[in-house]
């Protein structure tokens, strides 16, 4: 569901900026522009919005115990996040997709606003609740369940900034490689037109700006995770034992048996910045957190692969800028071997996002809900077989949905959208 | 009796605690009635296309479009609402019943997706995707089926049990199929219509048989409820219930044999009662359940949220309930009544070589 939702999020202000465009006076090729995207993104709308069901059932199911304990703030969380999915869709999102030609050029672009904002707001609620998990605030645990004190702070808690800095440049990043990759993809075979020129510059300032932008964030937000979760912090650093500075590990083989790391590569007393201090000074170590750290491997490895994608990223987008820069942003004007790795990266957005999600949730186990509620204690005794089945029934599914996406978009991409009508109320 | 109700809980009937839950369970009833009755017809159509000659499958599947937009949220809402007003029921339900869920939310997922992407691609994959909704339309039938079965026997998992369940899908898809079928003998006229007949008639009496046999296993494996629709000062309603599902059957089954033997007109008349055997069957359950969320374990006022959690919720849904009520009717209003097939439409003939090119 992830996946699509953050194609949803980024194309959304992505297809407003192109619709924008389209108003002013050189409109062909905007115009152009949207018409494409805006098919990828009811793509990755009827995707994101299909498989959230599933999400929310899963939740529900594997978790049962869960929404007893911090029901009282989830509950109006999701409540918010499906209603506002639900009048934005209702609303807006038909009138954008089926009613341009009823509408003026601006009403359609201000559809087109109120579509973007309506995703975003939905992805505020989840993040809000996500984040609340992690680093919960504004509560009151009493009785095995939580009371809320005061919505502001439960709504602005510490982490939610960052995480919601992450996810909106995770989805600007994985939207500008997805334009990037199309646009290359289509340089691969035949000369590209102006609109998809524009497409492709407006995709790498899009992936220079986010790659670096993304970067400040999670050196960013990893204070804030030494702060409220440094058993977190710390098996991130594979810090075994507390002392007075750590080196910044750049990579290691973490052992759990001999608490040690293998084959370590550092940088000596870097990394003293993203772990957590205690009263005399000293940096707490994963010895202090004796049965309740998450599994160091994980978590280690997680973030290291995030971060190589990440940058990866960043360099490929530095280098297309830099190359096409002079050649007026054609990808034509890009060597064969380097439109190849384009078209390659157009889903590393999704590498990414998956690294970094296996890294929330391995980093922030034991837990479900920072230092209440462990994930042992809200697990349903559902039979393993039936969880088995169900599992290899669910990739088979996404798999297969994951194919037509793959294979209208190949389509798409090579002969052109055509354009479909539908009428509310009406057959 | 709502006061009644309430000092036999022994609190105030003004006091929030008391009448939250209650506005929010009517919520999520209605919620749960427009949920099967209006996905019912689409679910209906859906299974049906597997057994409708190929040519006729588009047809069936362009007349389901104005609605699936509206149809594929209902889950959602009857969803997020049971998470959000009644978390402490959410648990010890959603944790019983991991195998039917998965599937629901399995088919649920395929009809949706395979819909749009049907709609989006090229001619070529186009009856791919169409077996694709066909088929998750059974998945979500059959899943329908399976839930009913356990939330009436109250999660039980043994052997007889398991046929019982199996039963109840079957009979579920049987109900579906016969509101779908009912629902095109009213929209569509020439030979889907007739094929519509026939599959109407097979499934009727297993829609009947399936509304039976939920209501007796109902009330034998609930002794509060046997007692509650024999005893006590409401059995003339059961009795009225009873007497008008089984008109209904009844009359479908007539009106369907008349279709076939003299009569070829349209008709609304199966349709509005299968409506009604569905709205009596839930309406039913609805009654025997109250105040149950769980039978003979949770009532609502144990599962609901705290009142500020309430309050705020419903604060959400009275913003959004005038928005899905609007947008709701404007959609709905135009479900009834035959519909004609859109005409392709006339170009003009185009001389060549006239004015210039022609792209």
């Amino acid at each position: 569901m992830l996946l699509f939702l953050v194609i949803e999020l980024g194309l959304a202000w992505v297809l407003l900026y192109f619709k924008v465009r389209s108003l002013g006076a050189d409109n062909a090729p905007w115009t152009e522009a949207y018409r494409f995207w805006v098919r990828v993104f009811a793509l990755a709308f009827v995707l994101s919005l299909a498989s959230g069901m599933p999400v929310l059932i899963q939740f529900g199911s594997l978790w049962p115990a869960l929404m007893e304990k911090i029901g009282n703030v989830a509950g109006p969380l999701l409540a918010a996040a499906i209603l506002s999915t639900f009048i934005f869709k209702s609303c807006f999102l038909g009138a954008m997709l089926f009613g341009q030609r009823y509408v003026s050029d601006r009403v359609h672009a201000l559809l087109v606003l109120m579509v973007a904002m309506g995703v975003l707001i939905s992805c505020f609620c989840l993040l809000v609740l996500v984040s609340w998990m992690h680093t919960p605030a504004g509560v009151n645990w009493t009785e095995g369940q939580y009371h809320v004190l005061d919505w502001w702070t439960v709504l602005f808690n510490p982490s939610l900034p960052w995480y919601a800095a992450i996810f909106v440049l995770a989805s600007a990043l994985t939207v500008g490689f997805l334009m990037l990759g199309v646009g290359a993809a289509q340089a691969l075979r035949r000369p590209v037109n102006e609109s998809e020129r524009f497409v492709f510059r407006t995709a790498v300032y899009i992936a220079c700006v986010a790659t670096v932008l993304q970067g400040l964030a999670v050196a960013g937000s990893g204070q804030v995770t030494a702060q409220y979760q440094p058993a977190k912090a710390a098996a991130t650093a594979a810090y075994w034992r507390s002392g007075p500075q750590a080196d910044l590990v750049l990579f290691a083989v973490p052992d759990e048996q001999a608490a040690a790391n293998r084959l370590a590569w550092t940088w000596r007393n870097a990394g003293s910045y993203w772990l957590q201090r205690d009263d005399s000074g000293n940096l707490r170590g994963l010895d202090r957190y004796a049965g309740m750290a998450p599994p160091v491997g994980l978590t280690f490895w997680s973030f290291r692969l995030a971060l190589l994608v990440g940058l990866v990223m960043a360099l490929v987008a530095l280098i297309t800028l830099r190359r096409t820069r002079r050649a007026h942003y054609d990808p034509g004007a890009l060597s064969r071997g380097w439109r190849h790795v384009l078209a390659w990266m157009t889903f590393s957005g999704w590498v990414l996002l998956l690294a970094g999600l296996a890294y929330m949730f391995f980093g922030s186990f034991p837990y479900a809900v920072t230092g209440t509620v462990t994930v042992s204690e809200i697990m349903g005794d559902i039979h393993f077989d039936a969880l088995l089945g169900g599992y290899i029934a669910y990739l088979v599914l996404y798999g297969v949905l994951l194919l037509g996406f793959f294979q209208l978009l190949r389509h798409i991409a090579r002969y052109g959208v055509v354009p479909i009508a539908r009428r509310r109320g009406r057959a | 009796m709502i006061t009644e109700l309430a000092t036999a809980l022994g609190v105030n009937a003004h006091d929030p605690a008391f009448w939250m839950p209650l506005v929010f369970m009517g919520l999520l009833f209605a919620i749960i009635v427009a949920g099967t009755v209006l996905d019912g017809f689409d679910i209906g159509v859906g299974c049906l296309a597997l057994f409708a000659p190929a040519d006729l499958r588009p047809r069936m599947l362009s007349l389901l479009s104005p609605w699936r937009d509206a149809n594929e949220f209902w889950l959602f809402l009857g969803m997020g609402l049971f998470v959000s007003a009644f978390p402490h029921a959410w648990g010890s339900v959603m944790g019983e019943l991991y195998l039917p869920l998965c599937l629901l939310a399995l088919g649920v997922l395929l009809r949706s997706v395979s819909f749009e992407l049907r709609l989006r691609s090229p001619q070529e994959l186009q009856s791919r995707w169409l077996f694709g909704f066909a088929l998750g339309s059974l998945i979500t039938a059959l899943a329908h089926g399976f839930l009913l079965a356990q939330v009436v026997v109250t999660y039980q998992d043994d052997a007889g049990y398991f046929w019982f369940s199996v039963f109840g899908g079957l009979s579920a898809l049987a109900a579906y199929c016969l509101l779908g079928s009912a629902w095109l003998i009213m929209r569509v006229a020439g030979e889907l219509r007739a094929r519509a007949v026939m599959w109407g008639r097979r499934a009727v009496r297993w829609a009947a048989a399936g509304a039976v046999g939920v209501s007796v296993v109902l009330a034998f494996s609930n002794a509060g409820i046997f007692l509650k629709w024999s005893d006590g000062p409401h059995w003339p309603i059961a009795v009225t219930l009873w007497v008008c599902l089984l008109a209904c059957f009844v009359s479908i089954e007539m009106c369907l044999q008349r279709m076939i033997n003299s009569s070829y007109r349209t008709t609304a008349l199966p349709f509005v009662m299968t409506l009604l055997v569905f709205l009596i069957t839930l309406g039913g359950l609805g009654y025997s359940f109250f105040p149950y969320l769980v039978l003979d374990d949770i009532t609502i006022w144990d599962a609901a949220a705290s009142v500020d959690s309430l309050r705020l919720v419903l604060a959400v849904a009275v913003v959004a309930l005038p928005v899905a009520l609007i947008f709701n009717i404007w959609v709905y209003w135009r479900m009834f009544g035959l519909s004609i097939a859109p005409t392709p439409p006339e170009f003009k003939e185009q001389a060549p070589n006239e004015g210039g090119t022609v792209a």
